[in-house]
C-alpha cells in the first residue's frame, strides 16, 4: 500500500474496522470537505438495502453521531466510517501523489474485502454528491455490474488526451467502447478489485502498470460486466495542471504498457460494442470561443524540424514524409489525417515496446503530434454542434479500429515493418 | 700495422655478425609470432562474425540502444567493428609476444611498460564510450525539453550539452593516458569556463530585456495561470 498516503492512527482505525462493503475515495474533496460525510451519509441511505460503507478522503470533519461499523453491533450490520487521507507531500499535488492515493483507495477496499469499491479523482463539490456518489455505487451494488467508468458532459476542447489517444484506443484493442478508460472516477466490484491488484504482480516481470491505466483493460479481458454513468460536467484536478510532455509521458506509458501485458488478449478482439449506460447529460455545456491554434501549430513546425531522428526510430518513411507535408501548410489548411493519427498512436506503442529509444524520451517526443491533432481537431469543429463533436470523435474512433490490423501486424513482426 | 688493421676490422666484423646471428632467433620468432598471431586472429574474427550473423547482431545493436555504433562502424557493421577489433587486438599480443622474444632487456622494458598501460588506456575508452552514450541521452533530452517548451534554438542548446559532455570525456580520457597533464587540466578549464561565461554575458547582456519583460509576466501571474494548454486533456 502507498502507506505515506495514510497516517498510522487512519491504519489503525481501518484495521479495527475489520470489513466493509463498500469503500468510496473521495481524492479531491473541493473546498467545502467538512459538508461532505453528511451528503454522503444521504446519499447511501437511499439504497435498497443498508451497507457497511467506509469513505477515505481528506479534511472530513468527522461528526461523534454517525454511526462507526467499528462499533455496530452484529444484528445492526450498517454504517458509515469516515477515515482521512494523508495530504500529499506536495502541495501542487503531482501526478505520482494522485496515483498514489488511487493506489492507497484500492489497497484499502482489497484488505477489508468490500463487495465495491468507488475512487473519485475529480473535485466532489457537494452539490454532485448525490449524482456522483449515486451513480457510481448503485450500478455495482444494486445492479450486479463490475465497473461502472464515467461520462461527463464536456466542452470540445475538454478531454482532449482521452478523446484523441485513450478511448479511440481501448476501444479499438478491447472492444469495449468506453469513453473515459482512465476514469478518473469509477467504481469496480469486489472481484475486478482482486483482478486488478492480482493483475499489478505483473510488474514483478518488468511491467510497472498503475491499477488505474488497467481498470477497463482488466474488466474487458476477463469478460465482465462493464457499464457507464452520466455524471455531469467534471471539475479538473491541479494535477492535470501539470508540463503536457510529463503527462503524455505517465498517462501514455501506463496505457502502452498494459497494452503490452494484454498483447495476447487484445490481438484476438475483433470490432466493437456499446456499454450500457445510466443517468441523462446535464444541461450542454457552454462552448468556449474560437482557439488560438498558432502556438500548437507553431509546436508541430518545431517538432517537425527537430524530431526527425527520434521520430525515425518509431515512425515507417512514409510516415514522415506526410508530416513534412503537414508541416508546409498555411494554418487555415492545416488537417491531420484521422489515419495517420491513428498508424502514429499504434507506431508509438510498438516503439515503447521495442524500446528503440528511452520510454520517457519517445513518449514526450509526441508532444507536438499531440498538438498538431489538437490544432486540426479545433479548426475541423471551430463552429461544430455538441452532436457534430461527438459524430467527429465517433469517426476517429472507427478509424482506429479499421486500422488494428496495423497494429497486429506490426507487433507480430516488427522486424517486417521495420521503418 | 696494416696486419693490426686487418685484425681489428675482423674482430669488429665478427663481433657484428655475431651480434646479428644472435638477433635472427629473435627476428625469426617475432615472425612466426606475427604469423602465427595472424591465423589465430583470423580464425577468431571468422567465429566471432559468424556467431554475430547468427545472431543477427547488426540489427539487434541499435535496438539495444546503441545506433551511433552502426554509423562509426566500418560499412555500418557493427560485427565487422566487433570482429576487426578482436583480430587486432590478437596481433598487437602476438607482436608483443614477438618483441620480447629478443630477449634483449631493453625490448622487455618497453613490453612491460607497454602492458603497464593497458589499464589506462581501458580505463581510456571506457570513459569515451561512457561520454559518448551519456552526451547522446542528455542531448535528446535537452531537445525534447526545448521543443515542447516551444524554444526556437532548441537544437542550439542540444549540441551545446552535447559537445559540453564530449570535451569534458575527452578530457577525461587524455588525463587517464597521461597526455598532456596540466595543459589539458588548464585547456579545459578555460574552455568550459569559456563557455559559461559566454552564456552568462548573453543571457545578461543580450537578453536582459528578454529576462526582464518574461520576470514581470510570471511575477504578475495568478497562481491558476501556471503554464498549461488551453483545452483540458484528461
Amino acid at each position: 500500500m502507498a502507506s505515506g498516503t495514510i497516517a498510522h492512527p487512519e491504519l489503525e482505525q481501518i484495521q479495527r474496522i475489520g470489513g466493509a462493503d463498500l469503500v468510496i475515495g473521495i481524492l479531491d474533496p473541493g473546498n467545502d470537505p467538512g459538508a461532505l460525510p453528511a451528503a454522503v451519509v444521504d446519499v447511501l441511505s437511499t439504497l435498497k438495502a443498508t451497507h457497511r460503507a467506509v469513505v477515505l478522503g481528506r479534511g472530513f470533519a468527522i461528526k461523534p453521531d454517525f454511526p462507526n461499523p467499528a462499533e455496530s453491533k452484529e444484528s445492526e450490520p450498517s454504517g458509515v466510517a469516515f477515515v482521512n487521507l494523508a495530504e500529499p507531500e506536495n502541495a501542487n499535488a503531482s501526478l505520482q501523489g494522485v496515483l498514489d492515493s488511487y493506489l492507497a483507495v484500492l489497497t484499502v477496499s482489497s484488505k477489508l474485502a468490500a463487495r465495491a469499491c468507488v475512487v473519485i479523482g475529480s473535485e466532489l463539490r457537494v452539490a454532485h454528491v448525490q449524482t456522483v456518489v449515486y451513480q457510481l455505487v448503485q450500478p455495482l451494488l444494486e445492479l450486479g455490474f463490475d465497473l461502472v467508468m464515467p461520462r461527463y458532459d464536456r466542452q470540445r476542447t475538454e478531454g482532449l488526451l482521452n478523446r484523441s489517444i485513450l478511448a479511440p484506443f481501448s476501444r479499438a484493442l478491447y472492444g469495449e467502447r468506453i469513453q473515459n478508460p482512465m476514469g478518473p472516477d469509477f467504481g469496480l466490484s469486489g472481484k475486478l478489485l482482486q483482478m486488478l491488484l492480482a493483475h499489478r504482480q505483473g510488474k514483478s516481470r518488468g511491467y510497472d502498470i498503475h491499477p488505474v491505466a488497467s481498470v477497463a483493460s482488466a474488466a474487458a479481458c476477463h469478460g465482465l460486466r462493464i457499464c457507464e454513468s452520466h455524471l455531469g460536467a467534471r471539475v479538473q484536478m491541479p494535477a492535470q495542471r501539470t508540463d503536457l510532455s510529463s503527462l503524455l509521458a505517465t498517462v501514455l506509458g501506463a496505457a502502452f504498457s498494459d497494452t503490452e501485458l494484454n498483447a495476447p488478449f487484445w490481438q484476438r478482439i475483433r470490432g466493437s460494442k456499446p456499454v450500457p449506460w445510466f443517468g441523462e447529460p446535464e444541461s450542454a455545456p457552454v462552448e468556449p470561443g474560437p482557439l488560438d491554434v498558432q502556438p500548437m501549430i507553431e509546436s508541430f513546425h518545431l517538432g517537425t524540424q527537430n524530431f526527425q531522428e527520434i521520430w525515425g526510430n518509431v515512425l515507417p518513411p512514409t510516415t514522415l514524409l506526410e508530416l513534412k507535408r503537414l508541416a508546409r501548410l498555411p494554418t487555415a489548411q492545416f488537417h491531420m489525417p484521422d489515419d495517420l493519427w491513428a498508424s502514429m498512436v499504434y507506431d508509438f506503442a510498438l516503439g515503447h515496446r521495442l524500446r528503440m529509444i528511452s520510454r520517457d524520451h519517445l513518449l514526450r517526443s509526441m508532444t507536438p503530434l499531440y498538438r498538431g491533432w489538437i490544432a486540426s481537431y479545433a479548426l475541423e469543429t471551430e463552429n461544430a454542434g455538441l452532436r457534430e463533436v461527438e459524430s467527429r470523435l465517433e469517426q476517429l474512433s472507427a478509424v482506429f479500429e479499421a486500422r488494428k490490423p496495423y497494429l497486429v501486424s506490426r507487433w507480430r513482426w516488427p522486424d517486417r515493418f521495420n521503418p | 700495422m696494416w696486419d693490426q688493421v686487418g685484425k681489428a676490422l675482423n674482430a669488429s666484423m665478427v663481433r657484428v655478425l655475431s651480434q646479428f646471428a644472435s638477433l635472427l632467433p629473435g627476428i625469426l620468432a617475432l615472425i612466426v609470432a606475427l604469423l602465427l598471431s595472424a591465423l589465430i586472429a583470423w580464425i577468431m574474427a571468422a567465429i566471432l562474425r559468424r556467431t554475430l550473423t547468427s545472431i543477427d547482431f547488426d540489427h539487434g545493436v541499435p535496438k539495444w540502444g546503441f545506433p551511433s555504433l552502426v554509423e562509426f562502424s566500418p560499412s555500418n557493421s557493427p560485427t565487422l567493428l566487433v570482429s576487426r577489433s578482436v583480430a587486432a587486438a590478437v596481433m598487437i599480443i602476438g607482436f608483443l609476444i614477438g618483441i620480447s622474444a629478443f630477449d634483449v632487456a631493453l625490448t622487455s622494458e618497453m613490453v612491460m611498460r607497454i602492458f603497464g598501460y593497458v589499464p589506462n588506456v581501458i580505463a581510456a575508452v571506457i570513459v569515451l564510450i561512457a561520454g559518448a552514450l551519456i552526451s547522446r541521452f542528455l542531448a535528446r533530452a535537452v531537445l525534447i525539453g526545448a521543443v515542447n517548451m516551444n524554444l526556437q534554438y532548441a537544437p542550439l542548446l542540444s549540441a551545446g550539452v552535447r559537445w559540453l559532455v564530449v570535451v569534458l570525456a575527452v578530457a577525461m580520457a587524455l588525463e587517464h593516458l597521461g597526455i598532456g597533464g596540466g595543459i589539458i587540466r588548464l585547456a579545459f578549464g578555460i574552455l568550459f569556463g569559456g563557455i559559461v561565461l559566454a552564456l552568462s554575458l548573453a543571457v545578461g547582456l543580450g537578453s536582459k530585456d528578454l529576462v526582464s519583460r518574461s520576470l514581470e509576466r510570471e511575477a504578475g501571474r495568478r497562481p491558476s495561470q501556471s503554464s498549461h494548454e488551453p483545452v483540458g486533456h484528461l
